[in-house]
């Protein structure tokens, strides 16, 4: 099955969404910070990155550009996840190089469908 | 000190716990597909949620990049009715029997519940007049004041709902709220007045909002009172028509707070300020009305006081005039004391001695024909330069004063040519204090003048009858006099012989100075060793008169020094047997001053005269107008 890197600073998004993705059958690893995220995503074997992008000590725009900097990652699928519906996030988000990218309140069966886009693909 | 949160700080404090709420919501709803109640609640709270969401969207757009302190208060205020929604759902939920054994979703419905409590619970917003506008740079000050609601409503509005949502909206923001549900009604209760503003629906049976609209403009009583027009109706044309009816503004149906508190508050600010602008107006109205009656001598001292005690310009402008207008009327109150004063001299010397009419020594004959056009009334007297008639001008039928002059003095046709163009140029002063002269004529040889008919008393026979006069009468003299020089040194008529003979009275105590222009004939034949004493007037002349030197306008202003001096004292400043001595005198020696002859004459006003009669003309007051105001300083 799948393997899922969740980026998330905030304790219930990251309880809310890890639960509802293993119920969906997926493996999911939890980071809670930029830093973090790109430290477990370069160590683990992962399918797919769902990235907040609004994180302390490294931002979710950061960490992207870290993680497409490094070949082990640069063609790792990842997925904006922001909180703020602002006006050129999502330009900013491709640009930074996600893949794909979802607003919150995660609309859950859309995030899926995205989810389940890219793995395709990449198989 | 207590700033407003950021925009983008503001969305995440807002969305972060709806996200939670309808996250859990969503996932626990999966696990309670086949059971009712609690994917009813969890349904229920799900709606509201993203009510909430909707209501958070629609304030803060992504592309927005600033709030106001009230729109925020909106906001928040707007999220209560689903945040309740949520509380009550859940914590029923959480007591409800069937979910209380499974400890997962208990902990999570006890999550969703906490994320409701959170959902406005924003960083305390620091008090309304405090608010600061950190956070918010690109916030004017005029925008984080809340602009005042108070003032008084009427909502028009047929369905009752409607009315009650709009009066409590109001009632909250500060306005006082009164309904009416029909347009009749509204117009009966405009009627009593006092409303600042008028919500109105356009929709209603018994009368449209349209005609309600249409006959308050009409009304001069109502046409004021800004109207904000409501209804379902939000296509442009009926918008338009309500524009054109006059109508402030325009609210569509459902009520969208914000923009109904924008409104109202914008519509009571503007009714305000025309309210300050109209009081403003009134009160500048009544401080051009009060500079009326001052012209109309009848302003109250101490009338415009309310306006006065504005802190503004008006206020300093209403307490200059009121100080200016005060002082004109204590200056007015003052001459025309000084006026009745002198009526009460006159009025005494009258009674005391009447005025006789003398007819001996007369050349002319009381009932004769004179110069084809005159009939002699009477011989009003006998001066310096020969007599003086009362006689009837028959071509203008009004009465006219004739003043023969003595052979001796028209003998040289030189003398008598620059007398003429004298009196052309004396003829030329019009002055309420001037006697008018007409003509100057020859008829059988004797040579005459003829000049406006004055009924009334000398200054001479005044202080003769009296003694002396009082100051304040003197004064009433005083500026007649000098008002009479002021115009005719104007138009370059030096008088020369100034003195108390020449000067006429009337009953009303208005003086008059006769003949102007006519000394200059004494001027060249007089021979003061001789002729002098009879022909001029020595005592009223200054030393450059009496030596023969040439004289200015000043010559005029010492003798009314002497006059003034004459008339206060009863006596001349210089007496003496003989004209040689009395030269002498003028020439040489000071006289007393005035004021340690008579006690009630005020210092100042004897200092006056004392420098009018100075020596030399350099040290007198050197010009009418000039010695007007020394003599508007004294009272």
């Amino acid at each position: 099955m799948a393997k899922i890197l969740l980026v998330e600073d905030n304790e219930m998004n990251r309880d809310m969404l890890s639960r509802r993705l293993e119920r969906r059958g997926y493996e999911v690893a939890l980071a809670v910070d930029g830093k973090d995220g790109i430290e477990k995503a370069q160590s683990g074997n992962f399918d797919l990155v769902l990235m907040d992008m609004s994180l302390p000590e490294i931002d979710g725009w950061e960490a992207t550009r870290q993680l497409r900097a490094q070949p082990a990652t640069e063609k790792l699928p990842i997925i904006a996840l922001t909180a703020h519906a602002m006006a050129g996030d999502r330009e900013k988000a491709l640009e930074a190089g996600c893949d794909d990218y979802d607003t919150k309140p995660i609309e859950f069966k859309r995030l899926l469908s995205k989810i389940e886009a890219l793995l395709n693909a990449d198989a | 000190m207590t700033t407003l949160p950021s925009l983008s700080e503001l969305r995440h404090e807002l969305r972060t716990p709806v996200n939670h709420i309808i996250g859990y919501a969503e996932m626990l709803l999966e696990d309670v597909e086949d059971q009712p109640e609690p994917r009813e609640a969890l349904e229920a709270t799900l709606d509201a949620a993203r009510n909430v969401l909707s209501l958070i969207n629609d304030t803060l757009t992504p592309t927005r990049e600033s709030i106001t302190a009230e729109e925020l208060d909106d906001l928040v205020r707007s999220l209560g009715a689903p945040q309740a929604r949520i509380i009550t759902t859940t914590t029923a939920l959480l007591n409800s029997d069937t979910v209380k054994a499974d400890e997962t979703f208990t902990s999570d419905v006890t999550r969703i519940l906490n994320a409701a409590k959170r959902l406005t619970n924003l960083p305390e917003p620091a008090p309304h007049d405090q608010r600061p506008s950190a956070g918010f740079p690109e916030l004017s000050k005029r925008q984080i004041e809340r602009p005042s609601m108070e003032g008084r409503v009427l909502v028009v509005d047929d369905i009752e709902e409607n009315r009650d949502v709009l009066r409590r909206r109001l009632e909250r923001e500060g306005c006082t709220v009164e309904t009416a549900p029909g347009g009749s009604d509204a117009l009966d209760q405009l009627a009593s007045d006092g409303f600042d503003l008028v919500l109105l629906d356009v929709l209603m049976p018994d009368m449209s909002g349209y005609d309600v609209l249409d006959r308050m403009k009409a009304d001069p009583h109502l046409s004021h009172i800004p109207v904000i027009m409501i209804s379902a109706l939000d296509d442009l044309a009926s918008i338009v028509r309500c524009i054109e009816l006059g109508a402030a503004d325009y609210l569509p149906k459902p009520f969208d707070p914000v923009l109904l508190r924008a409104r109202v508050g914008a519509c009571l600010e503007q009714k305000r300020l025309r309210d300050a602008e109209k009081d403003y107006l009134k009160e500048v109205n009544r401080v051009v009305a009060a500079a009326a009656t001052v012209e109309a001598s009848a302003y109250t001292p101490g009338a415009l006081s309310d306006v006065s005690a504005r802190d503004d310009e008006l206020g300093r402008l209403a307490r200059v005039f009121d100080h200016m207008a005060t002082q004109i009327q204590a200056r007015e109150e003052r001459l025309r004391q000084q006026v009745r004063d002198l009526q009460g001299e006159i009025a005494a010397a009258r009674e005391s001695e009447p005025r006789e009419e003398t007819g001996g020594g007369s050349a002319l004959v009381t009932g004769q024909r004179f110069a084809d056009r005159y009939e002699i009334i009477a011989t009003i007297g006998e001066g310096g330069m020969g007599m003086v008639y009362r006689a009837r001008d028959e071509e203008l039928g009004e009465e006219v004063a004739i003043k023969t002059l003595r052979p001796e003095l028209v003998s040289d046709p030189i003398l008598v040519e620059r007398f003429k163009s004298e009196t052309r140029l004396a003829r030329k002063i019009t002055h309420r204090n001037v006697v008018r002269t007409h003509d100057f004529g020859e008829w059988g040889k004797v040579y005459f003048l003829t000049m406006e008919y004055v009924e009334g008393i000398t200054v001479r026979e005044l202080i003769d009858q009296r003694g002396h006069l009082s100051p304040s009468a003197t004064l009433a003299i005083a500026r007649q006099l000098v008002d009479s020089l002021a115009v005719a040194h104007e138009v370059g008529v030096i008088h020369r012989d100034i003195k108390p003979q020449n000067l006429l009275l009337d009953e009303d105590g208005v003086l008059k100075v006769m003949d102007f222009g006519v000394a200059r004939l004494a001027e060249r034949t007089s021979d003061l060793t001789e002729a002098g004493l009879i022909l001029g007037t020595p005592s009223y002349m200054p030393p450059e008169q009496l030596l023969g030197d040439e004289v200015d306008s000043r010559c005029d202003l010492y003798a009314a020094g002497v006059v003034l001096y004459e008339c206060m004292t009863g006596r001349l400043p210089f007496e003496a047997q003989s004209a040689v001595s009395l030269i002498a005198k003028v020439l040489n020696e000071e006289p007393s001053p005035p004021g340690d002859i008579q006690d009630d004459i005020p210092p100042a006003f004897s200092a006056l005269i004392m420098k009018l009669l100075s020596k030399s003309a350099d040290q007198r007051v050197q010009t009418a107008p000039e010695l007007a105001e020394r003599l508007a300083g004294l009272g």
